[in-house]
């Protein structure tokens, strides 16, 4: 049977200031296949499902739908030409039920122009069950679902408007497996009906379960386009890395004293994780996103409370119940969001810098030293090259790269033993980047040990001693540097692979 | 780019040239009446004890959050006071500390429902408004008189011209306006409001410095009660009522934001002394009661309102 062509994307080019995040990329889908997508981080996936969703504009190429050539300036208009697309972010309201979230903005009316409940739920209770998800409740609020039931509703909502072309951005990153199957369920369904579905994942074993073809991207570039059935996940792999290595510059401060060891650690996320880190190492934390590197780092830190296991720091066991804790102990934590967690975005660069030495414990200090502040801003801002008018300037005026040196400057003023980095050159320019390389390097070679949690797999080889790599909340592999290579990691990641 | 560029751009300095405008002007229309020692003296005491809960309030607003229970923790700690010293004779400095003690629990439990439970501030503080309320009405009963003369002497007395709560406040102003521009501790409370994520970690210990802050506004409220009876030389259960929305508005008007991160002592000192000119300015114009409340009400919307546009400029008034 020969399928019909739903989509056909041509030359697809799309710029940013200084990258070029698409680079004349072409994509076809037909109906009843499952298309999936594959890529690092920054090769181009998201860029293209937001053209395709009416989110971006390309600057050049076409975007042909059933035959025409079409032009999709917002995602309403992406949806009446029959695109739905399930985000990778939750969009649901979890005060409202089921049926709200599912039928948001298309409730159907009565005659006086207000919500007919009945049909609503009638309405939700049919979807439901045509996706055979009879354990969810229309009139249930979301908030009372499990995080793999609200993936569910998730895709309910975006199959609601009957879409011919389903776009799902890494459906089963939050899901166990049981929740997974169902989703394959789904979309197995879904594509004897004849939807299209694009797929996107990081997961090399479920684009080949339920993937008919594949197309790689990398650099923004078109990499390949195979059958599932003609091809192995080494081949996509190989299609998918070798990305130049920017010059890192690894350098070598492994001491062999250990300054934290982490032993048999269990918490909300990620069970049974034991591993140690050295003076002047440089250890890499990989995996997906989901994995449970960001919650393994927040329990360290104290953040989570809720923890079982031991952490010794130089060989003494500690209780770590809130960040202050930490930060006695010697540690420091760059979190992955920096203007949600790192910045006091409507604060100078100088009340920034300072803000982790207001409450140490130890000093007894009551009046705050201005001048003191001052002159340690000055100092950070000279020796990180801190590009700004002023140390009175607000922080939220300064570039990505900027802001990220400023919360690095705030833990280098406590000068910490060990510093856990959580995504440290996320969103920031090429230059400001390979700065904060230079600055971890100095660090390390002053004795401190870096946790480095990075999803860009270029860093981490180009700057690590070793590499833990994390799936599902486990350890499944520690690498040491003569034997880095982007497969492996991508292997154990995915789940495909465990180091014995 | 626009850094300390423009001092007109701190509320400080707004609001001292707005009220020297319209001191200057209210003394050349009503000669007599206004610009007379008598006149401001009166002023002043009456809005002493506004001004000395607002300084609790400035902190609480400058780390994002707010007391609605002040007003009612106002008449609670006159009453109380009275209450010890009428009907049990209790010793006059002794029944103000036991009182104050009292209100030191009452910020506790609105601070650690707020802080550790994770009530929002709107709905434990609107309750404790009423319970106080309810508590002030069990000690006070219909006003307590005939207070001890060493306690009505703490706020009777006057001193260069002033009646004593014009000067307790003036204390009050110095000293927190002192300890929070300097003090690492109070400091805490803007990196709070500014990003209250931020700050834990960035290891603030960001629930403990939530339950201060309420028990230092209550505190200072139960102050501004006991002060407040003394003048009066009674205790009435009806004292402070409506006070917390124009201490709140004064504190707007002073700098503070509702989102946090902003605000100083001065400002709620400048913010308070604004209002009590405006009510004086409408009692000389003759203008009623009722007009008052709104022309009260239009100027916080029009003082915030222009604090949003100023912020979209780019150009935010600190």
């Amino acid at each position: 049977m020969v399928k019909s062509t739903l989509l056909n994307l041509r030359h697809i080019t799309k710029t940013y200031p200084g990258v070029v995040a698409l680079d004349r990329v072409s994509f076809d889908l037909l109906a009843g296949e499952v298309h999936a997508l594959c890529g690092e981080n920054g090769a181009g996936k998201s860029t293209l499902m937001n053209v395709l969703s009416g989110n971006q504009q390309p600057d050049r190429g076409e975007i042909i739908l059933g035959g025409e050539a079409v032009v999709l300036p917002n995602q309403k208009k992406a949806q009446e030409a029959g695109i739905g697309i399930v985000y990778q972010e939750k969009s649901l309201v979890s005060e409202l039920s089921v049926a709200d979230n599912v039928f948001a903005g298309i409730q159907p009316c009565n005659t006086w122009g207000f919500i007919d409940r009945q049909a609503l739920f009638a309405k939700t209770q049919d979807l439901l069950e045509r996706l055979r998800l009879t354990t969810i409740h229309p009139q249930q609020l979301v908030s009372t679902l499990s995080p793999g039931k609200q993936q569910m509703v998730e895709i309910a909502k975006a199959l609601a408007q009957e879409p011919n072309i389903l776009i799902l951005d890494e459906p089963t990153a939050a899901l166990s497996d049981d929740d997974t199957s169902v989703v394959f369920d789904i979309v197995r369904d879904l594509k004897a009906k004849g939807v299209g579905i694009i797929y996107i994942s990081h997961r090399m074993h479920e684009i080949f379960k339920i993937g008919d073809r594949v197309t790689v991207l990398k650099d923004g570039k078109f990499q390949g386009l195979h059958n599932t059935q003609d091809t192995n996940v080494d081949e996509i792999i190989r299609l998918m890395v070798g990305r130049d290595l920017q010059d890192l510059n690894y350098q070598d401060h492994f001491q062999s004293d250990v300054v934290l060891q982490v032993k048999d650690l269990d918490g909300e996320g990620f069970s049974d994780i034991s591993f140690s880190l050295h003076r002047g190492e440089i250890l890499g934390l990989a995996g997906l996103v989901g994995a449970g590197r960001t919650e393994l780092a927040r329990a360290i830190f104290g953040i989570d409370k809720n923890k079982t296991g031991t952490i010794k720091i130089n060989d003494e066991s500690v209780r770590i119940r809130h960040p202050q804790d930490a930060i006695q102990f010697g540690l420091g934590y760059l979190p992955e969001h920096r203007k949600e967690q790192g910045l006091f975005l409507d604060m100078s660069v100088v009340e920034n810098v300072v803000s982790t030495n207001l409450d140490v414990g130890d000093s007894g200090k009551i009046w705050m030293d201005t001048a003191e502040m001052r002159r340690v801003a000055d100092h950070f801002v000279e020796k990180l090259d801190i590009r700004t008018p002023s140390i009175n300037q607000k922080v939220v005026y300064l570039s990505g790269g900027n802001q990220q040196k400023i919360v690095l400057g705030k833990w280098l003023l406590r000068k910490p033993d060990i510093l856990i980095v959580d995504e440290p050159t996320h969103g920031i320019d090429v230059g400001a980047k390979s700065e904060i390389y230079r600055l971890f390097n100095e660090l390390s070679a002053s004795g401190t040990a870096i946790l480095m949690i990075s999803s860009e797999l270029t860093e981490l080889i180009g700057l690590c001693d070793r590499i833990l790599v994390m799936s599902h909340g486990e350890l499944m592999a520690s690498i040491d540097r003569p034997d880095f290579s982007e497969e492996e990691i991508i292997q154990y990641s995915s789940g495909l692979k465990r180091m014995p | 780019m626009k850094i300390n560029s423009n001092i007109w751009q701190d509320r400080v300095v707004t609001l001292s040239a707005t009220i020297l405008v319209l001191v200057v002007v209210s003394s050349i229309i009503w000669q007599g009446q206004f610009a007379n020692l008598d006149n401001l003296s009166l002023v002043l005491l009456n809005l002493s004890i506004d001004a000395i809960v607002a300084v609790g309030m400035m902190v609480l607003l400058i780390s994002g959050s707010f007391d609605l229970s002040v007003g009612s923790v106002v008449a609670f700690a006159g009453g109380l006071a009275a209450y010890l010293m009428y009907y049990w004779g209790v010793f006059v400095p002794v029944a103000i500390l036991v009182s104050l003690a009292a209100c030191l629990l009452i910020g506790l439990v609105n601070g650690a429902l707020v802080a550790y439970v994770g009530i929002n501030p709107l709905i434990q503080t609107l309750a404790m408004m009423g319970i106080v309320r309810g508590l002030a009405l069990m000690v006070s009963g219909s006003g307590i008189q005939n207070l001890p003369d060493g306690f009505n002497a703490l706020g009777q007395s006057q001193f260069m011209g002033f009646q004593s709560p014009v000067w307790y406040m003036l204390i009050v102003v110095v000293i927190f306006s002192f300890l929070v521009r300097r003090t690492i501790f109070f400091r805490r409370y803007y990196y709070i409001g500014g990003n209250e994520k931020a700050a834990l970690l960035s290891g603030i210990r960001v629930k403990k410095m939530k339950v201060y802050s309420f028990m230092l506004a209550s505190a200072l409220a139960g102050l501004a009660g006991i002060i407040l009876s003394a003048r009066l030389g009674a205790a009435m259960p009806t004292a402070g009522q409506g006070m917390e929305l124009r201490v709140i508005t004064a504190v707007i008007l002073g700098g503070a934001s509702l989102l946090g991160g902003q605000g100083k002592i001065m400002g709620a000192l400048l913010g308070t002394i604004f209002m009590g000119l405006v009510a004086n300015i409408m009692i000389l114009a003759r203008i009623s009661g009722y007009w008052q409340q709104i022309i009260l009400g239009i100027i916080l919307i029009v003082a915030v309102a222009t604090d949003i546009i100023m912020k979209r400029r780019g150009t935010s008034p600190r």
